[in-house]
């Protein structure tokens, strides 16, 4: 054993303890920390940083407009195509954006999972709210349009906290099992591509829901689109974006949206419960 | 009795080593299997009791499961077999500077690692003048870490790791990065850990910092505890059994290498050997006697003839050249067989792999009878001593003497 005599006297001095936080707080902390580093990475080293964030909805809702409105004829409710695409096209960029950076979230941090003990559930929970974030951010670009097409909003902006919950609790239940399954199955990457594609175009986005009411009122074909877009949860979520924004008033499928909600839960629960059991082999496998 | 730390309880842990690594969806869903494995334990039924206070090294060569135990301890990887409970507030250093971000700058970098290490953000925010200064990087700090040099990003990682400030601390391996005085100080600091009554399980391949740092010492071997006890018992019986192995893989070499074929005039080489203080063999400390061996063979006694040993280092140099005739004068004759000795009392060489070139020659005319080129190696361990380089030359210190007062205490 080395003699304490040999220690520099700065040591013998008892130092001062790192304070013992609550766990809760610690993981507060950490939380904020991994946020603000999920979102800040984002934007260093790319040239129009934040701009990004504008710019990919702000092209794809003039691309839509376009194709839809002009091409197709389209009759876009309110009167306004812009404010009507933007107002879905957000909450499902949201929505899309944070389960992409969810399945990522854990292989992504690799080197972390295999080496340090935390709470690896943060890393998904962080990049969901990096993409909540990037869409608080990017709903600025509802301002000049909704200037444009002088239309305001009332009381009902108040549902919309609602909405984006039920979009954060919907994409964590859902990223936390992809991101544990991820780890475990690579394929899963392009699953989601493909998958969020397919349920984008499945999401009254850039089509009014009175389209799909007219247009597959009867038939085989018209009730099986029905079906679809009844048990998609984020149809109810889109549609009270709609309302809010489009129509400023208060959401008006309540029946869907008290069944989005009840979605967004279970999913949330069922996510925690998977990813629980699947982290036990992170370390090894990811 | 003192509250025991740490308490592991048979502790297994396998690994599932794939035939292919990555999974495809159709092997997942057609197969109904994530690939063909093979199943290997990594740690087996391992028990070792830590008291608060104690520190513990754990030996063992690589990929004997030392590191898959601390990671179960650490809580990174779940124990397929047993249990290990851990009392007090634990820290693991696997790497430094986990989850840096080479984007931010240094500061904000300290409170990102700090998090993820459980720092509390007000606590970080207070030794943030102490962790730079401990770092060396006051004039750096607000730089992004991609421009950092690897000992400066090396040192943050560690500076803020010294200031973790648990009751027990896992470290693996990561106390050799650094120059020598950054790694003076990051051991200065897990002395004072344990001068606190910090509990310490260390995880090392250098024996020395295992015997400074550590009470008691866990060998594994092949996934299995091989010895557990007092540090230099331990650290003794591993060292002895590396050279052991050592021995016999340099043994296996040896009948391959050296050339019997007949030289000029019929002079053969028949062996080239080397005994220790314990008699034959390849592993050698240094200070040990050391007597090499040549056995010889010729059709005609051998009037005249010089042997020269030449001891050629790692790098293919000599180092040190030994004919016959510097010892003995005029006529030498040989037998037409016999075994020739050099014999030194103590081997001047330092840690590494030496061979040796033997060369029979005619001392009259310097005709060359029989060479054999840089056979045999042996090795020479010298990881007790502070000396380094090739050979060890008598020396002694002569230090000036404080004379006002005995001591700075």
């Amino acid at each position: 054993m080395a003699s304490t005599e040999l220690l520099p006297e700065r040591s013998l001095q008892p130092r001062p303890r790192a304070p013992h936080a609550g766990p809760l707080a610690t993981r507060f902390e950490l939380l904020s920390e991994l946020v603000r580093r999920d979102v800040r990475s984002r934007y260093r080293g790319s040239v129009l940083g934040v701009g990004w964030t504008l710019l990919n909805p702000l092209i794809f809702m003039i691309v839509y407009s376009l194709v839809f409105g002009k091409f197709l004829h389209v009759h876009y409710p309110g009167g306004s195509p812009t404010v009507f695409i933007l107002s879905g096209l957000l909450a499902w960029t949201f929505f899309s954006q944070a389960l992409i950076m969810a399945t990522n979230s854990v292989v992504a941090n690799a080197g972390l999972v295999k080496k340090v003990a935390f709470p690896w559930v943060l890393l998904t929970v962080s990049s969901v709210l990096a993409a909540l974030v990037n869409f608080a951010i990017s709903l600025l670009l509802l301002i000049p349009f909704m200037l444009l097409a002088h239309k305001g909003v009332g009381p009902p902006i108040l549902a919309a906290v609602l909405l984006v919950a039920v979009t954060f609790a919907l994409s964590l239940g859902l990223g936390l099992v992809l991101a544990a399954g991820y780890v475990y199955l690579r394929d899963l990457q392009y699953l989601v591509n493909l998958g969020t594609l397919i349920w984008f175009y499945v999401t009254p986005v850039i089509y009014p829901w009175s389209l799909v009411q007219s247009k597959f009122s009867h038939g085989f074909e018209g009730a099986a689109a029905h079906v679809v877009l009844y048990i998609n949860p984020m149809t109810w979520v889109v549609l009270g974006f709609q309302d809010v924004f489009v129509y400023d008033r208060w959401p008006q499928h309540w029946h869907g949206l008290g069944y989005s909600v009840a979605f967004s839960l279970v999913s949330i629960w069922v996510g925690l419960r998977v990813f629980r059991r699947l982290r036990r082999r992170f370390a090894e496998e990811v | 009795m003192p509250d025991l730390a740490i308490e592991i309880n048979d502790v297994s842990k396998r690994f599932r080593i794939y035939h292919q690594r990555s999974v495809t969806l159709k092997q997942a869903l057609v197969e109904r299997s994530r690939g063909r494995y093979e199943e290997f334990w990594a740690v087996r039924d391992v028990s070792v009791e830590i008291p608060a206070g104690e520190s513990l090294g754990i030996i063992g060569e690589n990929g004997s499961g030392k590191s898959t135990l601390l990671k179960c301890v650490a809580g990174i990887l779940i124990q397929d077999k047993g249990n290990i409970s851990v009392r007090g507030r634990l820290a693991s250093l696997l790497e430094v500077g986990a989850g840096f971000h080479p984007d931010f700058s240094g500061r904000e970098n300290i409170y990102l690692n700090g998090a993820i290490l459980g720092l509390p953000r007000r606590y970080i925010k207070s030794v943030l003048d102490e962790i730079v200064a401990f770092a060396e990087l006051e004039q750096f700090i607000d730089n992004p870490v991609r421009t950092y040099s690897s000992g400066m990003y090396t040192r943050l990682g560690f500076s803020i790791a010294v200031h973790l400030d648990p009751d027990i601390l896992l470290v693996d391996e990561v106390l050799a990065v650094g120059d020598e005085a950054f790694q003076r100080r990051c051991m200065e600091r897990i002395h004072a850990f344990r001068a606190d009554g910090g509990t310490l399980v260390f995880v090392s391949h250098a024996l020395d910092s295992v015997r400074a740092v550590c009470e008691r010492c866990l060998w594994i071997d092949r996934g299995e505890e091989r010895m557990l006890g007092g540090v230099d018992a331990v650290v003794d019986a591993y060292r002895a059994e590396v050279n052991r192995r050592e021995q016999t893989e340099l043994q296996m070499t040896e009948a391959a290498e050296v050339d019997t074929a007949p030289g000029r005039m019929g002079v053969r080489i028949t062996s080239v050997g080397y005994s220790g203080p314990d008699g034959p063999t390849s592993v050698l400390n240094t200070g040990d006697p050391l007597t090499v061996s040549v056995g010889y063979r010729s059709l005609e006694p051998l009037d005249g003839a010089r042997f020269t040993i030449t001891f050629i280092g790692e790098n293919g140099l000599p180092i040190l050249s030994v004919p016959t005739d510097d010892l003995e004068t005029g006529d030498v004759a040989l037998p037409r067989e016999g075994v020739v000795r050099l014999v030194l009392p103590g081997v001047p060489f330092l840690e590494g792999l030496y061979r040796v070139t033997v060369d029979i020659s005619d001392i009259a005319t310097g005709e060359q009878y029989k060479r054999l080129e840089r056979v045999q190696p042996f090795r020479v361990h010298s990881s007790d001593r502070r000396e380094v380089g090739m050979a060890l030359l008598g020396h002694t210190w002569e230090l000036p003497k404080v004379t006002s007062r005995a001591s700075h205490r």
